[in-house]
């Protein structure tokens, strides 16, 4: 794991405050500010195409395109924890699925569908659930190997299907069928552009609180994580809460997505707590591109979209085809389909001066 | 009285079987550092080849013989194709395995469909101890279990073979200076790991039905019994698996079944967070 002097250099040394150091690097290099346009630019052209989405698709496909979107909202928590910690979250529709759950038993038993109360719900089931876990796998007077955090998630994950496969109450093998729709007033949504239009309305808000998190001091030092985490403790930082911090975001984002999908499919079951979710958000991230937000929502549409296309003519070789082609973008793309447009160094969110120039030193001097 | 031997009984038998598909989980992640995710895979690729020997009309013995013999071929030739790029970083390991356990069950899938389909055990009927009856061929898994656990033992700590896969473990420049091809070592390791999961398979499928999720039922009961039992030796997994088996196999005895189900895996992952090393630390066998 450990890459003495690699990409931790740039992202520790380089300063912070994204749009001061984008404003210093206009003068300093011309060959940065080339190949840092790059993500703007692909941000720019997903959002146009979700939000022209709808005008041009046909209804069922407006509703398949608005539960694409919502699995993208929940691959970016899922990025957030892997791409930017460095932590496999390999259980990470235990959060997703429980506020799901969660929500469903809201409006099942108490009536209770407000968009303004169901939503921040969710999310504060996510984040509870995520605190705990990651508090209890990630804090604590010895640090948890990764491998050992992933396997806890993966077992947690894991352990919450069972439950929810054998529990009445929540419906057993079934799940919970019919959950109402989401109300705000009187108005109901039900699938439809609506509906698309505030998933997109809530992921591009969700985007881009990400982004500026991921792009302040704490990214940074999360990504300094990532890359070597030995070096970023020896700076000071208290790597095991930046982790779990990020971790329990994360698990909010999810919690968000999770509710969300449950209002949107109109039930939930086990398998949306369980390993079968749990690893498909990672194939998202993986094919898309970790540690950049965007490749997260990249992913989860080239994903779903193509198993959408796929799966009625090809069923049966279409999973094949899936794990042939995760395959070969592990071996021989493992920063994603992103990393053909995107430079390692606007991955990494590394801004300033490239250090050989020592720029912060002059610019932080008194 | 019967009736606490037959549970017993049964509680061992599933706890033989638990050690069965862990062994060779353990003795990857042990010797090579890489926690291998198609490993279920491997036990159903063990079960398919025994079923298709008794499709063809060949006996079950047969099928169930060669199992470990095609498997760990397989398992040799993926090492030196694929696995092999892994071993720098371990999640990245998880991951590519992960994909490729993903391949051979939609393959296997595709194959069989979504039936369970059944082999009849190799040595039906039971046997009686006056009132009480219990399954011959589940006894038998108990005995080729330790018999297998014996041979495995020996292969590591009393052959040559063994001493350089060890040497291999230990310190692989050193041993590749000693004149020990560490890569043929890698990939006779793995392919070691991958027969065993073969032959679990094999032996297994007389109980379980063949079924596409086979492996994937196991895999995660198996990493949890070597993440207990202690990552590093021979031994440790073998141990972690006897306690999850028999944990998993005895609480449904006194408890709601769903809650035993999730306390064998609450109880586990709190044990690792405080123990790490697993119950038997160290290295070697």
């Amino acid at each position: 794991m450990l890459k003495p002097m690699s990409v931790v250099r740039q992202a520790v040394v380089a300063d912070a405050g994204d749009e001061a150091g984008g404003a210093m690097a206009e003068g300093a290099g011309a060959e940065r500010s080339s190949g840092r346009k790059i993500l703007p630019i692909v941000d720019g052209v997903v959002l146009l195409a979700a939000l022209l989405a709808p005008l041009v698709l046909q209804d069922y496909l407006t509703v398949f395109a608005t539960r694409v979107l919502i699995l993208a909202l929940f691959a970016l928590s899922f990025d957030l924890v892997w791409g930017y910690a460095g932590i496999m979250s390999f259980g990470q529709a235990l959060f997703f699925g429980s506020a799901g759950y969660g929500v469903a038993l809201l409006a099942r038993d108490l009536d209770i569908t407000n968009i303004f109360l169901v939503l921040p719900a969710g999310t504060l089931i996510g984040l509870t659930f995520a605190l705990l876990l990651g508090g209890f796998l990630l804090l604590g007077r010895h640090p948890s190997s990764v491998i050992f955090v992933s396997l806890g998630t993966l077992t947690g994950s894991y352990a919450a299907d069972r439950l929810a496969r054998g529990w009445y109450y929540l419906g057993g093998q079934n799940g919970i069928p019919s959950i109402a729709p989401m109300s705000l007033g009187s108005y109901d949504f039900t699938e439809g552009p609506a509906f698309y239009y505030l998933v997109l309305g809530i992921l591009v808000v969700v985007y881009l609180l990400c982004r500026f998190l991921v792009r302040s001091q704490f990214g940074l030092a999360l990504a300094g994580l990532r890359e070597n985490e030995q070096r970023i403790a020896f700076f000071g930082y208290k790597a095991q809460h930046l982790k779990a911090i990020i971790f329990t975001i994360g698990g909010a984002v999810a919690g968000l997505a999770g509710s969300l999908y449950a209002f949107h499919e109109g039930f939930v079951w086990p398998n949306m707590v369980g390993v079968v979710v749990s690893t498909q958000v990672v194939l998202y991230v993986l094919f898309g591109g970790s540690g950049t937000l965007i490749g997260a929502v990249i992913g989860a549409v080239i994903v779903e979209g193509v198993s959408f296309w796929l799966s009625d003519n090809y069923r049966d070789i279409w999973p094949i085809i899936l794990g042939l082609l995760l395959l070969l973008v592990i071996l021989f793309r493992p920063l994603g389909l992103i990393s053909f447009v995107l430079g390692e160094r606007e991955r990494v969110g590394s801004f300033g001066a490239k250090p050989k120039e020592n720029v912060k030193e002059k610019r932080n001097a008194p | 009285m019967a009736n606490a031997f037959v549970a017993a009984f049964e509680i061992l038998s599933f706890g033989a079987i638990i050690v069965l598909i862990v062994l060779g989980l353990g003795i990857i992640a042990s010797m090579m550092g890489i926690f291998n995710f198609a490993q279920g895979e491997f036990v159903l690729l063990g079960a398919y080849i025994t079923y298709l020997a008794y499709a063809k009309g060949l006996p079950i013995w047969a099928g169930m013989a060669a199992a470990p013999f095609v498997v760990g071929a397989l398992g040799f030739v993926l090492e030196a194709l694929i696995i092999r790029r892994f071993y720098a970083a371990p999640i990245v390991a998880m991951l590519g395995t992960y994909a490729l356990g993903l391949i051979i069950r939609e393959a296997v899938r595709g194959l069989i469909g979504g039936f369970y389909l059944t082999v009849p055990e190799p040595i039906g009927g039971s046997i009686d101890f006056g009132t009480v009856h219990i399954s011959a061929w589940r006894f038998t898994i108990i005995l080729i279990t330790l018999l297998v656990m014996a041979g495995c033992y020996l292969l590591l700590s009393r052959t040559n073979f063994g001493l350089r896969m060890r040497a291999t473990l230990e310190n692989p420049s050193l041993a590749r200076a000693s004149g020990i091809s560490t890569p043929l070592m890698y990939g006779a390791t793995f392919a070691f790991g991958s027969a065993l999961a073969g032959l679990a398979g094999a032996l297994i499928v007389p109980v379980f039905s063949l079924y596409a999720d086979l492996g994937l039922r196991f895999l995660i009961q198996g990493f949890v019994a070597v993440m207990v039992g202690g990552v590093g030796s021979f031994i440790g997994p073998v141990a972690g698996a006897g306690v999850i088996g028999t944990l998993s196999a005895a609480l449904p005895w006194v408890m709601a079944p769903v809650v035993a189900d999730v306390l064998v895996f609450v109880l586990a992952i709190v044990f690792i967070k405080f123990r790490p090393q697993g119950l038997i630390a160290g290295k070697g066998v």
